[in-house]
């Protein structure tokens, strides 16, 4: 029926069109990609320094904090997330990343924002203790103000005012389980991200 | 009846009500025991479920960016609103905002995941028809290429010269 030159260009052809669909599906399929977010601390001015007063950790009350946390969304899609502020001493154990548990300190305050793909969202974090008292051998928090918000301190105390630290953790919106989880899924996987940073409270800063 | 102890206690008792009731409301610093958000109002988690099918569509970065302003609105209205008391007519005003936010957000996501479908499904077609049409091109090509090859090398068949061998 068909000679061998007309079979030949036929078996071209199919090769090509084969080539070039698979060419258009790739253009046309998103690719898979790694799914996580950032979530970072800034100093003062903004860079990987001056993060307490002076670059002295040891904090008075009064003495105004001021960092700068971030979030950066490479999910691949719009998310809600929320940043969990937490005051912990030494004894608190801190967030665990096998388990995806997050840190048992007491929860001061959150933020929350729909934050889309590839945004990073950045807001100021300024804070100050308020209100400490020091019974013997020890400081207790008593009141912080975060961005002009003040806040109690459910009585948390630290031998001499030594290693306290605010933990702040990522949470995200799980649509299937429709509640806030602490890290986010990728996968199969659960992922967290936490940060924290240490600060003393000693009898010499509150003079 | 002034004196009478029954009464008394009775008064002190719903001053103590009274001032149980207001005392919370009046406090400058917020609660020590602060709830976390554990979940979202049915209201945000459709709407998000809207902006996440209308991305899924194909929607492009600025069009998503305009539905996660709204949501972020709808947000701080919400924020501001679970501060002020129960009863302020403010509250109410401002949860009013919300709905208002959010149902613009949901007219916006469903407009925008129908246009951002038709686009999508407009552009797959077009690259696999263009995938057909360059393969026949590259067809063309091909058989243009060997025809010219083919008179090449008939040419060059005809050009050869036969030279006696030297001895």
């Amino acid at each position: 029926m068909f000679s061998q030159s007309r079979r030949n260009l036929l078996v071209v052809f199919l090769t090509l069109l084969v080539i070039f669909e698979m060419v258009a599906y790739v253009t046309t399929t998103p690719r898979p990609r790694e799914q996580f977010f950032q979530l970072y601390v800034l100093g003062a001015n903004r860079l990987l320094s001056d993060y307490y007063p002076n670059n002295d950790p040891n904090i008075g009350v009064g003495d105004l904090v001021r960092w700068h946390v971030g979030v950066t969304d490479s999910m691949g899609s719009a998310q809600l997330v929320v940043i969990r502020i937490k005051l912990a001493n030494q004894t608190i154990g801190p967030p665990d990343d096998l388990q995806a548990q997050p840190s048992p300190a007491p929860l001061i305050t959150e933020f929350r924002r729909f934050i889309q793909d590839n945004e990073t969202w950045e807001m100021p974090f300024f804070w100050q203790i308020v209100n400490a008292d020091m019974p013997e051998g020890s400081t207790r928090i008593l009141e912080m103000q975060i961005n002009n918000e003040t806040y109690q301190v459910p009585g948390l105390t630290a031998v001499d005012g030594y290693n306290f630290r605010v933990i702040l953790e990522l949470w995200t919106w799980e649509p299937q389980s429709g509640t806030l989880q602490f890290g986010w899924s990728s996968g199969n996987e659960r992922r967290v991200a936490w940060l924290q940073v240490w600060f003393n409270m000693t009898s010499s800063a509150r003079q | 009846m002034e004196g009478d102890p029954m009464l008394r206690i009775r008064w002190f008792l719903v001053i103590c009500v009274v001032l149980t009731i207001l005392l919370p409301l009046t406090a400058e610093t917020s609660s020590s025991a602060l709830q976390p958000t554990e979940e979202l109002q049915p209201r945000f988690s459709s709407a998000f479920a809207l902006v996440h099918r209308a991305e899924a569509a194909g929607a492009t970065r600025e069009e998503v960016a305009g539905l996660v302003l709204l949501l972020n609105k709808a947000l701080r209205l919400d924020d501001e609103a679970t501060k002020l008391p129960t009863s302020d007519a403010q509250r109410a005003a401002l949860l009013a905002q919300v709905d208002e936010n959010l149902a613009a957000l949901e007219t916006e996501a469903n407009r925008l995941e129908l246009t951002a479908s038709q686009r999508t499904f407009t552009n797959r077609v077009v690259a696999y028809v263009t995938g057909g049409i360059a393969a026949f091109l590259a067809t063309l090509a091909y058989v243009f290429t060997a025809y010219v090859l083919r008179k090449y090398r008939i040419k060059r068949t005809f050009q050869m010269r036969i030279f006696p061998k030297v001895k």
